[in-house]
């Protein structure tokens, strides 16, 4: 068994820790650019977007004035309803949405 | 609250205007009309005279529009972009070649085989408009047609207009099945019949949403369909095919905040067939689709249908709680091109946008899906 002398044992020990420290950048490098793609590849709505949604959809009918006049500058995103719909019954007043 | 109504024929199609207060109808009805008026003569394909049929009979040339046709070819543009293409104002040309060529009550119901190949519209990026200049330019070889948009986008200005001129109160207007409203709803919402044909009596057996507030549009395959040769076709274009969408949701109805955004939804989701569940949820709309052969999914906070009118035929079914996500790709390649495509913000699988050498499919599974059988 060949034995090293001290020079190479010191070299050996440097290039082990520049591959210790190379290899941790490299893993820090990719868990920030996994979890940005993960990030980005979610679809969902930024909190800021969330909270306006849900103020929304607890205040009264002045939001829907202002939402219904809303079309065409909310240009990124198609905006839900300010009130989720509920299950209605027929009568006097319904109206028929379909194709046409 | 008894709701004062007027209905009558325009552009083609149904209108009715809903009021709550009675004394305000004949004014509401008065400004709806004549919003109707602007949109017949600003961008109808079907008159010669109109502001979109100059515009298409001389491309290749910069032209200022009127305030409401720019705002028309905006929404549609808006639309093209926010579907990734599916729901494109260039398909002008295709529709004209399927045979819908003329007001659809003048559109033969049969007629000789027509010639039809699959390509690509030329697509909403061939338009080039300057919103504060309202100049649009329309290249040679392309033809707009704001028929999918313009007609959603035309009732929520007559709702607008209406309130406006009523001065308070709500108003519902609805334009051949889709619904705009505004102002303050009657007790419990504005009752809206789903129905696949917008022609169905509003007291007949079906499904009754109460909507307090904002748009609601239904698109159908099963309406506007016309026979050539043995083929038989409908207005709803796949701008990747130039043909009719052959997806298998034959009808689509969402709710949304404008009567605009639900007629993009419903109508995006008509052409992006399979992959519509996934794009509706990522909006996080309520949602109502019917597949070709009659089963029904619910999405988003669409209301339990479990509640519906007396009488209306019951569901069957089970309510499989599906929760969570999964996604699965053919290879490594097909992952990172997925996750580069939702990088850029494009919703996937993408119509037309697939790489050429491999397909990803990504496949959300709806979180609190319902799945009944009519």
């Amino acid at each position: 068994m060949n034995s090293l002398t001290p020079t190479q044992r010191d070299r050996g020990l440097e290039r082990l820790r520049r591959l210790t420290v190379g290899a941790t950048a490299g893993a820090l490098v990719a868990v920030v650019g996994v979890g940005y793609v993960a990030a980005a590849s979610y679809a969902g709505k930024s909190s800021a977007t969330a909270s306006a949604t849900a103020a929304n959809t607890t205040t009264s009918t002045t939001t829907s004035t202002d939402s219904s006049s809303s079309s065409t500058d909310s240009s990124n995103s198609l905006q839900q309803a300010p009130q989720v719909p509920t299950t209605g019954s027929s009568g006097s007043g319904t109206v028929t949405s379909g194709g046409s | 609250m008894a709701l004062a109504v007027k209905s009558w024929k325009a552009l083609g199609t149904s209108v009715h205007v809903l009021a709550t207060d009675a004394g305000e109808l004949v004014t509401a009805t008065t400004a709806v009309s004549e919003v109707l008026d602007e949109v017949d003569i600003a961008y109808s394909r079907f008159r010669d005279d109109s502001e979109l049929s100059r515009l298409n009979a001389g491309p290749g040339r910069p032209v200022r529009v009127s305030p409401l046709l720019a705002m028309a070819i905006d929404a549609a543009q808006r639309a093209a972009r926010l579907t990734d293409g599916a729901v494109d104002p260039t398909i002008g040309h295709a529709i004209r070649v399927a045979g819908y060529d003329d007001d659809f009550s003048r559109v033969a119901d049969r007629g000789r085989p027509v010639n039809l190949r699959a390509w690509r519209v030329p697509g909403w990026q061939a338009i080039r408009f300057d919103r504060r200049s309202r100049t649009v330019l329309v290249p040679a070889g392309v033809e707009l047609d704001l028929g999918s948009t313009g007609k959603a986008l035309a009732a929520d200005l007559a709702a607008r207009a209406a309130l406006a001129a009523a001065g308070a109160g709500g108003v519902l207007v609805g334009l051949g099945g889709d619904i705009a409203t505004a102002g303050t709803p009657p007790s419990g919402g504005w009752r809206i019949h789903i129905a696949e044909d917008s022609r169905v009596a509003p007291d007949a057996d079906g499904e009754v949403i109460c909507v307090p507030a904002g748009g609601v549009a239904t698109s159908s395959t099963t309406v506007r369909r016309w026979t050539r040769g043995t083929a038989v076709l409908h207005h709803i274009i796949d701008p990747q095919t130039s043909l009719p969408a052959t997806g298998p949701f034959r009808t689509v109805t969402v709710v949304a905040a404008t009567c605009l955004d639900a007629n993009i939804a419903s109508t995006a989701a008509i052409v992006r067939g399979e992959a519509a569940i996934d794009w509706l949820l990522s909006w996080r709309l309520p949602a109502r689709l019917v597949e070709n052969d009659g089963t029904i999914h619910y999405i988003g906070r669409w209301p339990d249908p479990s509640g519906v009118a007396a009488g209306a035929t019951p569901y069957s079914g089970t309510r499989p709680a599906v929760r969570g996500w999964s996604a699965s790709f053919s290879s490594p390649a097909s992952l990172c091109w997925a996750l580069c495509q939702r990088c850029a913000g494009r919703p996937l699988p993408g119509r037309g946008s697939s790489p050429p050498v491999c397909t990803a499919t990504w496949r959300w599974r709806p979180s609190f899906s319902s799945r009944f059988t009519s």
